[in-house]
């Protein structure tokens, strides 16, 4: 699909190294707080190498899926992309397959460590709703902001995933507290705050960018 | 090992990963089903499943696993 400049498709595994980068960027939600980091005690680069061998491993229908992507493209060069599937698919939980890949591939004593933090962290924690299209991680390089690519990308994507199963009636995302513009990005485009989860335990703050996740919801 | 005792085993493993002492499991069972079941929990289950059993799944393994019964059928293949 062409959009103005930009050409919009299926990410491949040629992308993921993009892929990547907007899974860290947008776990980030505008802070220096990787999750990824905090709680599995991965640098940054370690964070990428080990998501670059999820995503490699082509396991569809979650959030570490190549397949779950559209990307932006102009001149050959990828500039946002944006993930999003249909949880349940298949009854296949878009939980247990992610859960199955960070067994798979993370060391395991990144596996201990995450397990003595997940009390503090599941606080937030708010449940994907089957039959419904989430929507995931999504990054735009910076110089190609505002540039309306996120909306473009939304719908593109949401249309897309509708062709597949034109039943579905809601689209969800989740997004950090702290994350303003993500928020406003998502409100511009009809999603709107349904739920939100809020930790008193400050402690969760050393390992997430916000003691706060909002739940948005499109009627499609 | 028989199925019913790696039931028994995967219970304990699972009271303990879901923090729920009522949880009874069943052949249907699935993520849909458990609070608290979500991505990190379930990497925990993975783990804890496999150092009581002693086993490592293949990831095309853990992705057949859509219910406990399914669960208990792979890990009794890995048994034998």
């Amino acid at each position: 699909m062409k959009a103005g400049e930009f050409i919009i498709r299926p990410a491949t595994v040629k992308d993921i190294p993009f892929l990547a980068d907007t899974i860290i960027e947008a776990e980030k939600a505008g802070t220096d707080i990787l999750s990824w980091s905090t709680i599995f005690g991965l640098t940054e680069a370690e964070t990428r190498k080990y998501i670059s061998v999820m995503l490699s491993e082509e396991v569809d229908g979650c959030e570490l899926s190549v397949s779950s992507f559209l990307v932006a493209e102009i001149n050959g060069q990828v500039v946002a992309a944006l993930s999003a599937w249909i949880e349940g698919k298949n009854n296949e939980s878009s939980i247990q397959l992610k859960g199955n890949l960070l067994s798979y591939v993370l060391p395991r004593d990144c596996i201990i460590r995450a397990s003595a933090i997940y009390p503090v962290i599941q606080e937030v924690h708010i449940d994907y709703i089957p039959g419904s299209i989430q929507k995931g991680a999504g990054y735009i390089v910076r110089d190609f902001r505002n540039k309306n690519l996120f909306q473009i990308l939304t719908n593109e994507i949401i249309e897309r995933l509708l062709k597949s199963d034109p039943n579905i009636a809601q689209a969800y995302t989740q997004i950090y507290g702290c994350n303003i513009p993500a928020i406003k990005a998502n409100e511009k485009i009809d999603f709107k705050i349904v739920m939100e989860k809020q930790s008193s335990n400050e402690e969760i703050l050393r390992y997430l960018p916000s003691n706060r996740k909002l739940l948005l919801k499109r009627e499609l | 090992m028989e199925k019913t005792e790696i039931t028994n085993k995967l219970t304990s493993i699972f009271k303990k990963v879901f923090d729920d002492n009522a949880l009874v499991l069943s052949n249907e069972l699935t993520a849909n089903d458990v609070d608290n079941w979500n991505s990190l929990s379930h990497m925990m289950l993975i783990t804890e499943i496999e150092n009581l059993f002693s086993i490592k799944f293949r990831l095309k393994d853990l992705n057949k696993m859509r219910n406990v019964g399914e669960m208990i059928d792979i890990i009794s293949l890995k048994l034998t």
